[in-house]
């Protein structure tokens, strides 16, 4: 099979996971016990109210009507409107999604600048301080519970040295570097003085897991008979160990890497909470306390479809990265 | 760290903050392949974020400005001033748009944009509207602006909005400009003795033409109002931020700028508080004043607010339909010890369904006393001796209403002849099982709390106690009858008397544990002069630099 034929293939299987998304979540709006007027009136709003406000809301037409009503706007990027702000979804979700993105790349930065040293570090001196000192991190990354690691940074880092901010994204990365190009290096600044906590909380555990990964893959790597070969050709042991077994143990980093991302899109609500950084997590949490469906609905979808198109470069990239795929 | 080194960080942050507001109108463009905006000159007072100044050298504050941060736990829901029911949104909008009435610190009615006001009839009051104010955008504000404002928010054929707050200025039919006079007259269908109040804590004043000539979404997103503040960046669920707007009518605000930002972790709230990144935190939970208290640079201040917080017993329903049982659980609960113990004292104890301070407290009512043996006994007497019970309560509704709950809860069970669980509910379904208008729906034994910003008894006693009320689970003659004469009755003391008489009548029967006053507990910084308000809004104009 053709790498385009299986990238067709892909992302046609992927649009069917995103309809099922879509077609799951528009449901469980239907299924959850609760209704949004209930939450939307007021405790002494009148019958009448609150069937003008079902009305507006389009909720007292047939189900099959909303959904095709629903689907047929997403073909144009409508998702609706919110209940509680009566603004529209799709500029409130994507108004968000740079801010999840960019701590989402952030954290992965700090997980490769950080994991892919510690684990070459931990496997080629193996059994020596400094492998224990890199195992004892990465079990304590991955044990520590994101929540707890964040408010730790912040009572001691902000509260305690005021070092950085507690909390807040001051400006978005792209004015950032607009402002850099422009001479003003302060936005840039700003920019990193928010970012780094919550970065490095969400990071934490994505780090640990990668540093183990790097290290369990670069001792298999060392082990094998082409290694022993090219130290028996008398090849310099860094360029043995960087050129040669790193670049091979990258194949799989790069997959968890990839797979990951995805996960820290969706995944990022508990960070962005401690730190009110105001993507999409913290918007998820939001609307699902004011039970605001639609909203719940594009953030879900966007989460939803960002997952699936992270999976699909990273299958692209996996390809690209090891001649040896097959394409199936 | 020293106060001039704080001074200086918070100034560099704040400069770095601005610095990203300015440039995220652009990067947002960027993101979405859209062009950045030019900004363009307003007609009206409110920029969007999109025409912020993206030179911020001249944005960088001055050591002589004084600018105040706010965070609450949420930010608006639009700007529209009539399209919301949300304390969050209303202090949002309040810093911008006010009424023809107002309230003073103490709950009392105070003049505004009326300079005066007078019944003229039953159902018709007059309210003189005053000269020389003008919108944001610099037109003057006219007595048709005041009856448009009205009339939008009743009749939903005006201003292009069914407005959430139609029922907020109950009565309330429309308002029409006086011919010849600077005035409006405001039209009930009955004497509505309560109208004054609900002015005075409802319906902002909105310019005519301004609004005509909007849609939804540019309302939503900007603002023209005639308050101390005029808009000057919003960013959708980030930040509000305002400027003193000097040609208000009043004296000018001392503050020069405001910033609104949210927070939903009350821990990250006041990690901004104690760090100076923020003047003025809600909802400061109990197991975080210390933290604040021992700091400083900060304090608590701690109001009683206009939120009642009690267990309706439904009448009509064994074992709550038998006034000793009712009344047995009231002398069953040791509510100061909750209110020591699972409210850190931030409440205070109620008797009646009416708040202290309110039109129709009465003052001579005691709260129920803690009294096992009592309490067995009525329950022997009512003869639902062995009887279970369920309290249901919302979940993070109101502050500590699960731990309310289980204290309740668990002193029921402690009577050796009831037993009592506790029932979490999220707060959605409760709501719909309570607000459909039928007891029927309800369930028998239930927590729940109940706002009520105008001071008058009426606005809880009809909703939540009379027949029809759409909140009641408890229906009596007596107490109805008192209801309806205290609203048909135009003289205030006349009116005064039978709402207290009601008051009486229901810490008699007892359709309630009568439970706790809620306060707003908020965390404040030490650099501003400020005081908390009995009802939940905060008025920027309030506060100054502290001395």
């Amino acid at each position: 099979m053709s790498r385009a034929r299986f990238l067709l293939k892909r992302g046609l299987q992927g649009i069917f996971v995103v309809w099922g998304v879509v077609t799951v979540v528009f449901l469980l709006r239907f299924i959850t016990p609760g209704d949004p007027v209930a939450l939307i009136a007021p405790l002494d709003a009148s019958p009448e109210l609150r069937q003008q406000i079902a009305a507006n809301l389009g909720l007292d037409r047939p189900l099959y009507v909303q959904y095709f009503d629903y689907v047929g706007g997403l073909f144009v990027g409508d998702m609706g409107y919110s209940y509680v702000a009566g603004t529209s979804v799709s500029n409130r979700v994507f108004a968000r999604l740079p801010a999840t993105i960019e701590l989402a790349a952030a954290a992965t930065v700090v997980a490769i600048v950080l994991s892919i040293p510690l684990g070459v570090i931990s496997a080629t001196r193996r059994g020596e301080p400094a492998d224990y000192a890199a195992t004892v991190f990465s079990l304590g990354g991955i044990s520590t519970p994101n929540f707890w690691l964040g408010i730790m940074l912040v009572l001691v880092l902000s509260v305690q040295f005021g070092l950085f901010p507690t909390s807040r994204r001051a400006i978005g990365f792209v004015p950032a570097l607009e402002l850099l190009a422009a001479g003003n290096p302060l936005g840039l600044l700003a920019w990193l003085e928010y970012i780094t906590l919550p970065a490095i909380t969400l990071g934490t555990y994505f780090t640990a897991l990668v540093t183990r990964l790097t290290r369990s893959g670069m001792l298999d790597e060392l082990g094998k008979t082409y290694v022993r070969a090219a130290r028996a050709k008398g090849l310099p042991e860094t360029l043995v160990r960087y050129k040669h077994a790193l670049r091979n143990t990258l194949i799989p980093v790069i997959t968890v890497l990839g797979l990951q991302f995805g996960t820290l899109i969706g995944g990022a609500v508990i960070t962005e909470a401690v730190f009110a950084w105001p993507g999409l997590g913290t918007l998820v949490i939001n609307s699902i306390n004011a039970r605001d469906w639609p909203l719940i609905q594009g953030c879900l979808i966007v989460i939803g479809t960002s997952f699936v198109l992270v999976n699909i470069v990273v299958d692209a990239l996996y390809a690209y990265v090891n001649p040896q795929v097959v394409y199936d | 760290m020293t106060d001039s080194q704080e001074q200086s960080s918070v100034t560099r942050r704040k400069y770095l903050t601005l610095a990203g507001g300015a440039a995220a109108t652009a990067g947002l463009a960027g993101c979405t392949g859209e062009e950045a905006p030019t900004p363009e000159p307003t007609e009206g007072g409110g920029d969007t974020e999109t025409e912020t100044d993206m030179d911020t050298e001249t944005e960088t504050p001055t050591d002589e400005e004084f600018g105040v941060t706010i965070t609450q736990g949420n930010l608006d829901s639009g700007l529209d001033p009539h399209d919301h029911r949300e304390t969050t949104t209303d202090i949002i909008v309040m810093q911008m748009y006010e009424g023809a009435l107002d309230r003073n610190r103490e709950g009392g009615v105070v003049e505004a944009l009326a300079t005066d006001y007078e019944r003229i009839e039953d159902g018709r009051v007059r309210l003189f509207i005053r000269e020389g104010v003008t919108f944001h955008n610099g037109d003057e504000l006219t007595p048709a602006d005041v009856a448009f404002s009205y009339n939008r928010i009743v009749n939903e054929d005006v201003g292009g909005l069914a407005s959430p707050q139609s029922d907020q200025l109950a009565g309330v039919e429309s308002a029409e400009v006086v011919d010849g006079e600077r005035a409006v007259d405001v039209l009930s269908g009955s004497v509505n003795p309560t109208v004054f109040g609900l002015l005075a804590t409802y319906g902002d004043i909105v310019q005519q033409s301004w609004i005509e000539e909007r849609e939804t979404a540019e309302i939503n997103s900007s603002a023209n109002g005639t308050g101390p503040f005029q808009l000057d960046t919003y960013t959708a669920d980030e930040s509000v931020t305002y400027t003193k707007y000097e040609d208000y009518w009043d004296e000018p605000a001392a503050v020069d700028t405001i910033t609104m930002n949210a927070a939903t972790e009350s821990s990250t709230r006041v990690n901004q508080l104690v760090s100076g990144e923020t003047d003025i935190t809600v909802n400061v939970p109990p197991q975080e004043v210390s933290r604040v208290r021992n700091e400083e640079s900060t304090r608590i201040e701690a109001v009683p607010s206009t939120r009642v917080i009690y267990n309706a017993m439904r009448y009509d329903v064994e074992p709550f339909d038998s006034l000793e049982f009712r009344r047995a659980m009231n002398y069953a609960i040791d509510l100061e010890s909750i209110i020591e113990n699972v409210l850190s004292g931030f409440a205070d104890a109620t008797s009646q369904p009416t708040l202290q301070g309110f039109v129709g407290y009465n003052s001579d009512l005691d709260i129920y006393p803690y009294d096992v043996e009592q309490a067995e006994s009525l329950v022997e007497e009512s003869g639902y001796a062995g009887a279970e019970i369920e309290l249901h309560t919302p979940v993070g509704r109101y502050l500590r209403d699960v731990e309310i709950a289980q204290a309740v809860a668990g002193y029921i069970d402690e009577l050796s002849n009831v037993s009592c669980s506790v029932r979490q509910r999220d707060f959605p379904t409760l709501a719909g099982e309570l607000t459909t208008g039928s007891i029927e729906d309800k369930p028998p034994f239930y927590l729940i709390g109940w706002g009520n910003a105008t001071f008058d008894a009426s606005q809880t006693l009809i909703p939540l106690l009379t027949t029809n009320g759409a909140l009641s689970s408890w229906s009596n003659d007596e107490f109805d009858s008192l209801m309806d004469q205290s609203q048909d009755e135009s003289d205030p003391d006349a009116r005064d008397q039978l709402m207290q008489d009601a008051n009486a009548l229901a810490n008699d029967q007892a359709p309630w544990i009568f439970l706790n006053r809620q306060y707003s507990v908020y965390g404040a910084s030490n650099r501003i002069d400020w005081q908390a308000r009995r009802d939940e809004s905060i008025k920027a104009y309030e506060i100054e630099p502290a001395n």
